[in-house]
């Protein structure tokens, strides 16, 4: 008995009732769009909120180990990126600070926290795109550079930039002004960032040491071998800060947002929910199409075709169901994908790895639907048929 | 060569304890190479349970079955299944298969025979039986656009395409008029004959009693005549 003829007659036996089929094939999509959506979501929440340490432009970082997010990071010694420099791999050393002060709305004067970003701008340790051609202007004192990706509580900046040029804001109760946008985003930790110089992030947060800075980025010489300066640098540093790689440092502020919030929980419930829901529907599919065909089941059976046999049939129907569900699932959410992306500015994109998965969980989805409807098949009892 | 069918001091009870019900009562009979053997009775006479157990589709109780040399007294689910591909059954419903045409139909049967290793091969043979019991304009029919005598004689092609060692047959024309039931069974007969097939009928139906070569009639489990 050769394989494919169990999994013919199940291909048969679907063709033959269309309305059943199609029926079947939009519950599988369903399942499938659903959690291609949930993880795209989730991806793309998880990318946004690392926007900040995927901008910045280091070979490795110092971080304090007790940081838990960049949003609110702990400060440690400045001197530790002067350190740095005692190894020769080492080119620059470039402290960023960070805080959170209270901006007020240009346009209706409401309060909101906006994340405050201070480094040393020509020094090349940060990505923000925009960020080059305001150098010269955000070395004037004073002056910032707004993410035009904050939330919108935050004023029409951009609008307001465009209609009448760089323009003055109340941020911590200095009056500041804004010479241009940059693009950052806004994440779960920041609605909305601004982005200056150092010494104007001083002249904004007065309050803190001066000796202190939240982050240091480090660029080293080409062709240094990251992984061995990192080892150097690790023994050579006080415990106060850890040494990471631009990697480390994005998977840091990703693992805190996906194991302290539930955020990581919520999609992957959603996700689940969506493969019950289509895993009911293959089985109500499959279940009627034994109940309906018990008599000629059991005829089978009569004639000497195995149990098996005829649970590789319910099996076929199961994996032709997975594979015709996944293909237009997975076409309509690269779909989806774009206009959600274009409504929301969220990152979403197909990605191979997720749709290697997501086959998988459709496939055994179906699986676990056909085992559960092969129980009927003792129902077909060929004694009975006389 | 022994015949083809062999009981003896053959056994069967539904039920446990008080509600015990034998409906077979220590029944002999054999059934010869090439032979048509009919089989009645009144309803509740045990002629269909004595069916199942000769085709191996129930466990045996009592006694002794030998159904083309095999025992079937204590025979595994595996040796059942195995027997069962060497007899064609033929039922009161023609159960075939509402979305195969009639000679995917035919066809089917013929996967389990290793001499029928390709679809070629099976379609042909196929299409032959059919053309002998007279479908051959009807081969690519589905079967809810034939006639009830048509689908009965597909079933019938489906029963012998394998040249089963023996046919089994219940109530085959019960579901069919005087003409269609005369004909279905004259078919099987002849075909049968051609082989040396045996056949064991099981019917009510005193309209075909003339093709048997022999009659035997039960009561209350056990053989009168």
């Amino acid at each position: 008995m050769t394989p494919w003829l169990p999994f013919r007659l199940a291909w048969r036996q679907l063709r033959a009732e269309r309305a059943r089929l199609l029926s079947a094939i939009a519950g599988v999509m369903f399942a499938c769009v659903l959690v291609f959506m949930q993880l795209g979501f989730r991806s793309a929440l998880f990318d946004s909120a690392t926007a900040l340490p995927q901008a910045l432009d280091g070979d490795l970082f110092l971080v304090h180990p007790l940081t838990t997010a960049l949003f609110r990071p702990e400060s440690f010694p400045r001197v530790r990126a002067f350190q740095t420099l005692a190894s020769p791999e080492v080119s620059v050393a470039v402290p960023i600070y960070m805080a959170q002060a209270i901006w007020r709305n240009p346009v209706n004067g409401s309060h909101r926290a906006i994340q405050l970003i201070g480094f040393d701008t020509e020094a090349g340790a940060v990505n923000f795109p925009g960020l080059p051609a305001l150098i010269p202007a955000l070395k004037r004192p004073d002056t910032i550079a707004f993410d035009w990706k904050s939330r919108p509580e935050f004023g029409p900046v951009a609008a307001l930039l465009s209609e009448r040029g760089p323009f003055k804001v109340q941020i911590a109760n200095r009056e500041v002004e804004i010479v241009g946008t940059v693009a950052l985003g806004a994440s779960f930790g920041a609605d909305g960032n601004a982005v200056m110089s150092e010494t104007n992030f001083r002249r904004l947060v007065s309050e803190r040491k001066v000796g202190n800075t939240d982050l240091v980025a480090l660029r080293l010489r080409p062709g240094a071998d990251t992984a061995a300066v990192q080892r150097q640098l690790t023994a050579l540093l006080p415990r106060d800060v850890r040494v990471v790689t631009h990697a480390e440092l994005v998977a840091w502020e990703r693992n805190y947002w996906e194991t302290a919030t539930p955020i990581g929980f919520i999609f992957a419930f959603g996700s689940l929910m969506g493969l019950v829901v289509g895993m009911v529907i293959v089985y109500q599919i499959l279940f009627a199409d034994i109940a309906s065909h018990l008599a000629e089941y059991a005829t089978l059976k009569a004639m000497g075709f195995s149990g098996g046999y005829l649970r590789l049939v319910v099996m076929g129907a199961a994996g032709i169901l997975a594979g015709l569900g996944f293909v237009p699932g997975v076409l309509a959410s690269i779909g989806l994908y774009d206009v959600v992306a274009k409504a929301t500015l969220l990152p979403l994109r197909m990605d191979p790895n997720r749709g290697f998965l997501v086959a998988a969980l459709i496939f055994a989805m179906c699986a676990t639907a056909g085992l559960l409807a092969m129980r009927k098949l003792r129902d077909a009892d060929p004694a009975d048929m006389f | 060569m022994p015949p083809p069918v062999t009981l003896d001091g053959v056994g069967y009870a539904f039920g446990e304890g008080a509600l015990r019900r034998p409906v077979l009562r220590s029944l002999d009979l054999t059934v010869a190479a090439g032979e048509l053997v009919l089989l009645t009775g009144p309803s509740g006479s045990g002629k269909t349970t004595l069916l199942t157990l000769i085709g191996a589709l129930r466990a045996m109780q009592d006694g002794s079955c030998r159904v083309l040399g095999q025992e079937l007294r204590g025979a595994s689910e595996v040796a059942r299944v195995a027997l069962r591909r060497r007899i064609g059954f033929i039922f009161q419903n023609h159960n075939l298969l509402a979305f195969l045409t009639a000679r995917q139909n035919v066809a089917m049967s013929l996967e389990l025979h290793p001499d029928f290793g390709d679809e070629g091969k099976r379609l042909a043979a196929a299409d032959a039986i059919l053309d002998q019991v007279g479908l051959s304009d009807f081969t690519h029919v589905v079967p809810a656009k034939l006639s009830g005598g048509q689908r009965q004689r597909v079933a019938v092609a489906r029963a012998l395409v394998a040249r089963p060692g023996l046919i089994l047959a219940d109530e085959p024309t019960a579901a069919l008029d005087r003409q269609s039931g005369h004909d279905v069974v004259h078919l099987m007969r002849d075909l049968a004959k051609k082989s040396g097939m045996p056949i064991l009928l099981v019917t009510h139906d005193p309209r075909i009693l003339d093709v048997a070569d022999r009659i035997v009639s039960m009561e209350d489990g056990r053989i009168v005549a």
